[in-house]
Parts: structure tokens; C-alpha cells; sequence
């Protein structure tokens, strides 16, 4: 068993495993503090993580993978986090988050969209004004009127991301289109796509309090849609058409 | 009949939604209308179609038969997305 302690969203969590390559991937967010919660794995939670990611990849039509047993630990290992954020006012969200002279910008849409190479565009266009918040699987903590995005290790297949935490100044659902353009939308236009991207977790409890984040998420940070191309014009319209 | 624990009934202010827990294969929402909303909250509790049918009849102005067709029609939908639970 390997045991340490890591940060998830201001949150300090014990993490025991029975690999040990979730702590080399977790080493950025290691803390000296003592836990608040604590995570322990065991092959169950592999077997788990092995179903889900089949019928995943048969869902999306990918090819199925094999992946090996301290990857799907990985996996389960945010999997009980996800499942606890809502009591930290925290939702796992699919996405990825850039900050620009420190406010963060959210750009979800279905895998293979887009996503990641529209915030290459914004680091391509802002240079050193750009940092890359998380790729994938950020933590937003929505409370007090406003929203959090929080870097964790957890940041795609490219690893990009870092240890901060930035306030959300907007989050954007992202298509692919011609030209470039955004535009405001509405708390029930963004509903849907909302909640296809957050993590739903299994416990109802736990899905009734991120519904009810997701709700506070809508109303506390500007929701936008953008049509986008994959010229570096279409990071410059969208940063013009969110920066407020 | 009722909701089953993988779907959890939730307004947005305007709508009723249904929405599915991690542990549904169903990963969608549901947005109902006022008739559909109605007829998602009656099944919170364990019912029949023929109680939902009643109280709809009170609570909206359309015949019966309009009625049981939305119903049988709802129904039907959420079972078929393993919304329902016998």
C-alpha cells in the first residue's frame, strides 16, 4: 500500500493505493497538511474502471484499449474524489480552462471537438499572458457568488496544466464552424451541455447536490457560445467576446 | 411504479428535468413540458398510470382520453430509457 497526502481544490486528501504511479502522477499536489478526506482503492475499483472505460470506448466508438491495472487506479482514485467535491462545493468538470492575466476561461464541448486545440490558439496568440489552467478534468468550487477553477493532475492526454487556482470569468461551449463568432447564451440554453459535462456521480445524495451546483455555476459566471475555426482569429474573438 | 434511483427529477427554474446519476447508462436530460413535468413528478412517489391519469384530469383542462395518451406516451419514453422502476 502507498499512502500520501495531496491537494484537490483547497482540499487536502489521503490517497492509499495499491500502485504506486498514481503518487508520481498526483507528486505536483502533495501536501505536508493533514487530510480532510481520506481515498483508499482496491482491485474492485479497478475491475470498475475497467467496465466503465469498455463501455465508454464502445459508446464513442473507439477501439477498445487494455489498460493496465495502476491506470485504472488512477481513474478511480478521481472517481472518489468527484464523488465527494459536492460536499466541497466542488464540481468535476470536463473541459479545458486557460487563464489570461489571471481569469480563467472554460471551454466544454463533446471529446474530439476541439477543445484543447482552441486553447493552443489562446497560449499561440497571449504567449507568457496565457497559463494553462487544466485540459481536461478541472475542479470548479462554486460558492459565494462567484467560481473557482482549480488546476489538478488530472489534465489530459498532453499533461497540461498546473497547480493554481483562477476565478472563472467565463464559461463557453465550443462548435466548430467557418468563421468565428460567440454569443451570450442563456442559463437553459447551456443547461443541457452543463450537465453532459460534469461528473454525475452514483450516489443520488451526491447528484442532488451538483445539480443544485450546477444551477449556482450557471447563474455565477457568464455562459457563452462559440462558433470557432482553427485559426489563431478565433482565440482573439472569443477572448474579445468573454473578457467583458 | 416510480422514478428509478438512477434518475433524479430537478427544476432549472422553468422546466422540470430528469437527469441521470453516474450510475445509468443513460447519460442524457430529459426536458419535460408542463404535462410531461406533471406526470415525472406524480411518478416520484410509487403510482399507476390510471392514478396519474386522475389527477391530471384536476389539474389540467383536457379529456381523458388526450390524457391517458400523454401518459401512456410518457411512460413509455422513460421506460425505455430505464427511467422507470416496476
Amino acid at each position: 500500500m502507498f499512502t500520501n497526502n495531496y491537494t484537490f481544490a483547497g482540499h487536502v486528501v489521503e490517497i492509499n493505493s495499491i500502485f504506486s504511479e498514481v503518487h508520481q502522477y498526483c507528486a505536483e499536489y502533495r501536501s505536508q497538511k493533514p487530510p480532510v478526506f481520506s481515498v483508499t482503492t482496491d482491485q474492485n475499483d479497478i475491475s470498475y474502471e475497467r467496465e466503465r472505460s469498455y463501455k465508454e470506448d464502445i459508446a464513442e466508438g473507439r477501439p477498445h484499449i487494455e489498460y493496465s491495472d495502476s491506470y485504472l487506479e488512477e481513474l478511480a482514485v478521481y472517481r472518489k474524489i468527484a464523488e465527494k467535491a459536492p460536499d466541497w462545493d466542488t464540481l468535476l468538470f470536463h473541459g479545458s480552462v486557460i487563464a489570461v492575466d489571471g481569469q480563467g476561461f472554460l471551454f466544454t464541448a463533446k471529446s474530439g471537438t476541439g477543445k484543447s486545440t482552441h486553447t493552443r490558439l489562446w497560449r499561440e496568440v497571449f504567449g507568457e499572458r496565457a497559463v494553462m489552467v487544466n485540459d481536461d478534468k478541472p475542479l470548479l468550487t462554486v460558492a459565494d457568488g462567484s467560481v473557482i477553477a482549480h488546476g489538478t493532475p488530472y489534465n489530459g492526454k498532453h499533461s497540461l496544466g498546473c497547480n493554481i487556482s483562477v476565478p472563472l470569468k467565463g464559461l463557453c461551449i465550443l462548435t466548430r464552424g467557418a468563421d468565428n463568432s460567440i454569443v451570450s447564451i442563456s442559463k437553459q440554453d447551456a443547461y443541457p451541455m452543463l450537465i453532459q459535462q460534469v461528473y454525475r456521480p452514483s450516489d443520488p445524495v451526491q447528484m442532488h447536490k451538483t445539480l443544485l451546483l450546477v444551477d449556482k455555476l450557471a447563474e455565477f459566471t457568464s455562459l457563452y457560445k462559440l462558433k470557432c475555426n482553427m485559426e489563431k482569429d478565433a482565440a482573439i474573438t472569443a477572448f474579445n467576446g468573454m473578457k467583458g | 411504479m416510480k422514478i428509478s434511483n438512477s434518475f433524479i427529477a430537478h427544476s432549472d427554474g422553468k422546466d422540470t428535468l430528469l437527469v441521470s446519476t453516474g450510475t445509468s447508462d443513460f447519460s442524457g436530460l430529459v426536458r419535460s413540458n408542463a404535462s410531461a413535468g406533471f406526470i415525472i413528478k406524480c411518478l416520484e412517489k410509487d403510482t399507476t398510470e390510471n392514478e396519474i391519469v386522475e389527477a391530471m384530469i384536476k389539474e389540467f383542462d383536457a379529456p381523458r382520453e388526450i390524457l391517458e395518451r400523454d401518459v401512456k406516451k410518457i411512460v413509455a419514453q422513460l421506460r425505455k430509457i430505464g427511467a422507470i422502476e416496476e
